[in-house]
């Protein structure tokens, strides 16, 4: 036993030596979480705020500005633009300086003063999808206050009590995350983006190159176990996963304002079985790549990319098509991310969250046992 | 436990892959102290028989003791004697020289104050000292592979097993090399080297020859040039090798022929009345000025290029 450990921590003091040798993998393992946080935070918002406007007034009454006001008063929409064809709505469109095109038709003081229900055009630029469905919804809400308000102002003028009617009022309110800051719903996903980076990756290339080197040949015939080998080899990626773990949650909850509302325990339950599960798939990967160029791609395609794409952190899973809702069920990483935002954003605990709990269980140890296979055959053919 | 007299001792050894017979039924015993050289053309089975006496190939049939201990069976009990090195040198280049022999210790679980001392005779020995520090990629291939040594017998192995371990170095250095490996054995290390180069093979106490799976000679190096051999060789320098070869090949009398460094050697059998003058007659007939032809000691790769041939 004694022995084992100071093998292992031999494997373990090289690994470190390893990394101080190469910035590359250093860079990416210390310095990547905190890049991709602060894009994150930054640079790519899928927040809708702002939204640049272009308004065609074909009425140009006293009416149609009003109306055009109310869309630069809310904080949602932008006026940048007062165009007078359609034609120049295209051009807005393909130049991208407007996303959302409003275009009142002429007569529209006349329907509205007539007390009917003048017809407003909204145009949405639908290439950047996420924005388009926000802007949809704001329009419409938009619309039905402005409505309301001009029902008001007309009941008013015919000296009618419309109190009594209880006109409606439009709140539109998101839960969990009030102020729509897509950071905080954000940095709780990164984590398992960081996670796979960091073990996936770092363990299918590291277990390669040994074997490219001809020192795993050495090491087979020496003393130390391959499990030994394999814990000596994995232990440090795992405590630099942890470590970037804490860090993205410390700098979420400091910098950006992440909120913490659940139980810590759950979050770390789940963080564990998401590097089991991750480590696993890693060593699977090592297993079956010839290289550790083929290493690195598989690790891309099979834990980068899922955990990226199809974990609901860039895109609600809600919404990408159904084939791909299947797939994503083949990836820990949507598990991850559900606990993840549960515990940070819901507050959610471990009776709601434990079937994605026994996911990230269930799949932890089917890779590790198929790993386990796998280098069971390698050795002592 | 009285020690036993063979480091080695294999008996109908084993190891089919497939179809395949890599190694077929061999019978190996070194005695401890000795130098013992495995020789063979690629492919013949020399680095499997290496791996099934260290412990990584477990073999389908036969005994192989290594140490006084049956190693397929108890692999783990002789792997913390023996030490291995290949000709990949199994250095980490991005490490210096004092964290790979640190790390190898580590594995073998040589006490600190015992590294020390083991440290300073691998770095005395490797011509190292000065360069703890410097990173393993900077140096040059005869420093890596004599740190290669010094890395594989950090831990004082009583057996040491060499798979090529001069492939791709300079003649200077393969010198060097063979000092060390003398040295180790005056301290009474048991080697087991294969090699390619029949120079090398000369420096052993004991050689076996084997090809495809099987053991076709065994001997001390004198008694394989001259018990194997019922042929005489004739060494011929002459200015184009090459065409003497492609002249004398096949003709009556001659059993073989091959370039051998610089000259071209000729085999005919013991009983054939060819002289050198006969064949130095034949090389002027064909036109090729002032050849000298003498009768030689057949050299060991004289041996080796036989016995090939007849087995082939």
């Amino acid at each position: 036993m004694n022995g084992s450990l100071t093998r292992i921590g031999a494997v373990v003091v090289k690994e470190f030596k390893h990394l101080r040798r190469d910035p590359r993998t250093l860079a990416a393992v210390v310095l990547l979480p905190v890049i991709q946080l602060l894009l994150f935070a930054w640079a790519i918002s899928f927040d809708v705020d702002q939204v640049p406007t272009v308004v065609v007034d074909f009425d140009h009454t006293q009416t149609s500005a009003d109306y055009v006001r109310a869309y630069d008063a809310s904080t949602f929409f932008s006026v940048v633009q007062h165009a007078d064809s359609l034609a120049a709505v295209d051009g807005a469109f393909d130049a991208n300086s407007a996303r959302v095109a409003v275009i009142i038709p002429a007569g529209f003081e006349r329907t509205i003063t007539g007390g009917g229900r003048a017809q407003v055009a909204v145009l949405i630029d639908g290439s950047e999808t996420n924005a388009a469905k926000v802007s949809q919804a704001y329009s419409v809400a938009l619309n039905q206050l402005y409505d309301q308000n001009l029902t008001r102002a007309w009941a008013d003028q015919q000296g009618l009590d419309l109190s009594g009617l209880g006109a409606l009022q439009p709140q539109i309110r998101t839960w969990y995350n009030p102020d729509r800051n897509s950071t905080i719903f954000l940095v709780p996903g990164l984590m398992a983006v960081i996670i796979a980076i960091v073990t996936v990756q770092q363990t299918a290339v590291t277990l390669v190159r040994e074997r490219a080197l001809g020192t795993e040949e050495q090491l087979e015939v020496s003393p130390i176990r391959k499990g030994e080998l394999m814990v000596g080899k994995l232990l440090p990626w795992t405590l630099i996963a942890f470590a970037d773990v804490v860090m993205v949650i410390l700098l979420g909850m400091t910098v950006f304002g992440v909120p913490m509302r659940g139980t810590p325990w759950v979050l770390a339950l789940g963080s564990v079985l998401f590097v089991f599960a991750s480590l696993g798939m890693g060593l699977v990967i090592s297993a079956l790549a010839p290289s550790a160029e083929t290493a690195n791609i598989i690790a891309l395609l099979v834990a980068f990319l899922p955990s990226f794409l199809l974990s609901g952190l860039a895109f609600p899973l809600d919404q990408i098509p159904a084939i791909l809702q299947g797939v994503s069920m083949a990836f820990p990483a949507r598990y991850m991310v559900t606990v993840a935002r549960g515990v940070f954003l819901k507050g959610t605990g471990f009776m709601e969250l434990w079937p994605q709990l026994a996911a990230l269980a269930g799949y932890a140890a089917l890779m590790v046992i198929i790993a386990a296979r796998l280098y069971g055959r390698r050795g002592r053919r | 436990m009285a020690e036993p007299e063979f480091a080695i001792k294999v008996t109908g050894l084993t190891k089919t892959f497939g179809d395949f017979t890599a190694v077929d039924g061999i019978d190996i015993a070194v005695p401890r102290g000795q130098i013992f050289g495995f020789l063979g053309p690629n492919g013949s089975g020399k680095t499997t028989t290496i791996r099934m006496l260290t412990g990584t190939l477990r073999p389908q049939g036969g005994q192989a003791e290594v140490l006084g201990t049956d190693v397929v069976h108890h692999a783990d009990q002789v792997q913390q004697r023996i030490g291995y090195m290949s000709q990949k040198f199994a250095l980490f280049e991005d490490m210096t020289v004092d964290e790979n022999l640190r790390f190898y210790a580590g594995i073998y679980q040589v006490p600190a104050e015992e590294f020390a001392q083991r440290r300073e005779y691998v770095l005395r020995m490797a011509d190292l000292v000065g360069r703890e520090d410097e990173l393993t990629r900077n140096l040059s291939v005869g420093w890596r592979q004599r740190l290669a040594l010094g890395a594989a017998t950090i831990h004082e192995p009583e057996l040491l097993f060499l798979d090529e371990p001069t492939s791709g170095v300079d003649p200077v250095a393969r010198r060097q090399f063979w000092d060390l490996l003398y040295e180790l054995a005056g301290r009474g290390v048991t080697l087991f080297v294969t090699t390619h180069y029949m120079d090398e093979a000369a420096h052993c106490n004991q050689l076996a020859f084997i090809y495809r799976g099987r053991i076709i000679a065994e001997g001390s190096p004198s008694q394989l040039r001259h018990s194997q051999l019922d042929q005489r060789i004739f060494d011929i320098a002459v200015t184009d090798a090459d065409a003497a070869l492609d002249q004398l090949s096949g003709t009556s009398g001659i059993d073989d022929a091959y370039l051998s460094g610089a000259s071209l050697h000729v085999v005919t059998p013991r009983e054939e009345s060819l002289t050198a003058d006969d064949l130095r007659r034949r090389l002027i007939a064909a036109g090729f000025a002032a050849p000298t032809v003498r009768e030689v000691d057949p050299t060991i790769e004289d041996v080796f290029v036989n016995l090939v041939t007849r087995h082939r």
